[in-house]
């Protein structure tokens, strides 16, 4: 904790030490940036936007998870729909997000299920396969365990496959989120008239650098909030049986 | 005959082979009868079959040819009609489970009403002098202590036979000592039938009533061990008849692959 917090004070120290060299229109402080989030705060306009966002990119998880968790899945499990699917697995993750979003703007229209559509489909390959990685490492000699002791087929799956797979369920979900905050703030950039990415891309066009700075700064505190305050003590409770590792 | 166990008739099994040619037959028509209470030991090389066998009669390998009844019954492929314990090569416990979690989860599967648990739980973690580790985590514990939570799992579900798969070839000497004198004061206390593979002859001595000696697919000798019990593991009636089984061993070897030195 203590190297944590002297970590972040070292990173604002030089944050404002480089501020000094450069004006508030290229390089704005950490002091004006932290000034103008507050009246950003204050004036009342920036929680109908934080809430868009974090609506979007909970619903691209959700979306890119119900995608990407069965495809990889019956990857791991079947070599047939590994090999049938795997090249366009690789496809899905080469396409570059921008290209997802304009089709699915162009195809349904500008609206908020093609925002959510274009992150969930964004972001699916990369967790289908993390999954498909976490299936072809399931223990099998632990499934023959539980069929010599006359487990039912729901029973292996639910006590003896799912625990396996959890840790990679786990891990799609922390990654899928730092690549779906990205991907929603550019969705929102070039086909939203609201949320962060619309806000930045505002600013942006204003050359107002103290603004971008102040909304990329309340992303990242949000951001790490969710991290540390809902993901981590998941984490942690899921898998506390597991032994630390000491090198 | 009601107290014969297994009786297997004929047993043969193939795995085909890759390339088109014929396929490989691990088991080239097996007979064997165990009846109840009985420690047998099947002795055999790797790859000789001994696991496959095992497999077959746990009901995990449902394709093969030939005939086993159980207690007089037809053995369904899949399904055995009876009880089994089953004891691996390794514990296979499940690691995010306690010690004593671990062998609720084989009771729940097997259906052993809830409330014989605590009677059965109670009686064979002391057999096996685990009471003090109920709680531990498989990772907080010795592979000899792994392997013996695995046999009060095995126990736990009430088998009609245990079936072991070389469960002390992966421990070193002195742990694998303690167990074997262990699961004979086990087997004692228990009655249990036990079906025993090994490749490791002294142990096989030590621990059966007789040796099924196996190579190429085949029983090739059968060595009814005449000890007393309880058995001293140091006997030297066990080392004279083990000196035996080793020769047996090498000529069975022998005849069965003339061509490799």
């Amino acid at each position: 904790m203590m190297i944590r917090l002297v970590s972040i004070a070292a990173a604002i120290a030089l944050w404002w030490l480089l501020s000094l060299a450069f004006t508030a229109s290229v390089l704005p402080g950490p002091w004006l940036t932290l000034q103008t989030l507050v009246e950003n705060i204050a004036a009342g306009n920036v929680l109908i936007h934080l809430w868009m966002t974090l609506v979007r990119v909970t619903a691209g998880l959700a979306l890119a998870l119900l995608i990407g968790v069965p495809i990889g899945v019956l990857m791991g499990l079947y070599r047939q729909v590994e090999r049938a699917l795997d090249l366009w697995v690789m496809v899905g993750l080469t396409v570059p997000s921008l290209c997802y979003a304009l089709v699915c703007f162009i195809w349904l229209g500008l609206n908020e299920a093609a925002t959510i559509v274009a992150i969930g489909i964004t972001a699916a390959p990369s967790i289908a396969i993390n999954l498909w990685e976490g299936v072809k490492n399931i223990d099998t000699r632990l499934v023959a365990m539980a069929r010599v002791f006359e487990a039912r087929r729901w029973t292996v799956f639910r006590r003896v496959v799912l625990p396996q797979v959890l840790p990679y369920v786990m891990a799609s979900v922390r990654f899928g989120l730092g690549i779906i905050w990205k991907i929603a703030v550019l969705v929102e950039l070039i086909g939203r008239p609201n949320g962060v990415g619309f806000q930045l891309f505002y600013w942006y066009q204003l050359a107002d650098m103290p603004q971008v700075l102040a909304w990329t700064l309340l992303f990242t505190i949000v951001m790490l909030i969710i991290e540390l305050a809902i993901l981590k003590p998941i984490e942690h409770r899921l898998f506390s049986w597991r032994p630390r590792v000491e090198l | 005959m009601n107290d014969v166990v297994f009786s297997v008739r004929n047993l043969v099994k193939e795995f085909p082979s890759r390339d088109g040619a014929a396929p490989l037959r691990v088991l080239k028509g097996l007979d064997l009868v165990v009846r109840r209470n009985e420690f047998i030991c099947i002795l055999g090389p790797s790859g000789c079959g001994k696991s496959t066998f095992l497999n077959i009669l746990s009901g995990l390998d449902p394709r093969y040819s030939g005939e086993i009844d159980v207690g007089g019954r037809k053995f369904k492929a899949g399904k055995p009609p009876l009880r089994i314990g089953y004891l691996f090569q390794e514990p296979r416990l499940l690691p995010w489970l306690t010690a004593e979690q671990n062998v609720d989860f084989a009771m729940r599967s097997c259906r052993i009403p809830a409330s014989r648990w605590t009677a059965l739980k109670d009686r064979h973690f002391h057999l096996t002098r685990l009471d003090a580790f109920r709680g531990h985590y498989p990772h907080q514990m010795s592979g000899g202590m792994c392997q013996r939570l695995a046999l009060v799992r095995a126990l736990c579900v009430e088998p009609d036979v245990l079936l072991m798969d070389e469960p002390f070839s992966g421990l070193d000497e002195l742990t694998a000592r303690r167990l074997r004198v262990d699961l004979l004061d086990i087997w004692r206390d228990t009655g249990k039938t036990i079906i025993f593979v090994t490749h490791n002859s002294y142990e096989a001595s030590f621990l059966s009533d007789r040796i099924l000696m196996m190579s190429q697919g085949e029983v090739q000798q059968e060595i009814p061990i005449d000890v007393a019990r309880p058995r001293d593991y140091d006997d030297p009636e066990i080392f004279e008849i083990n000196r035996r089984v080793v020769k047996l061993f090498l000529e069975v070897a022998q005849a069965a692959a003339p061509a490799t030195p």
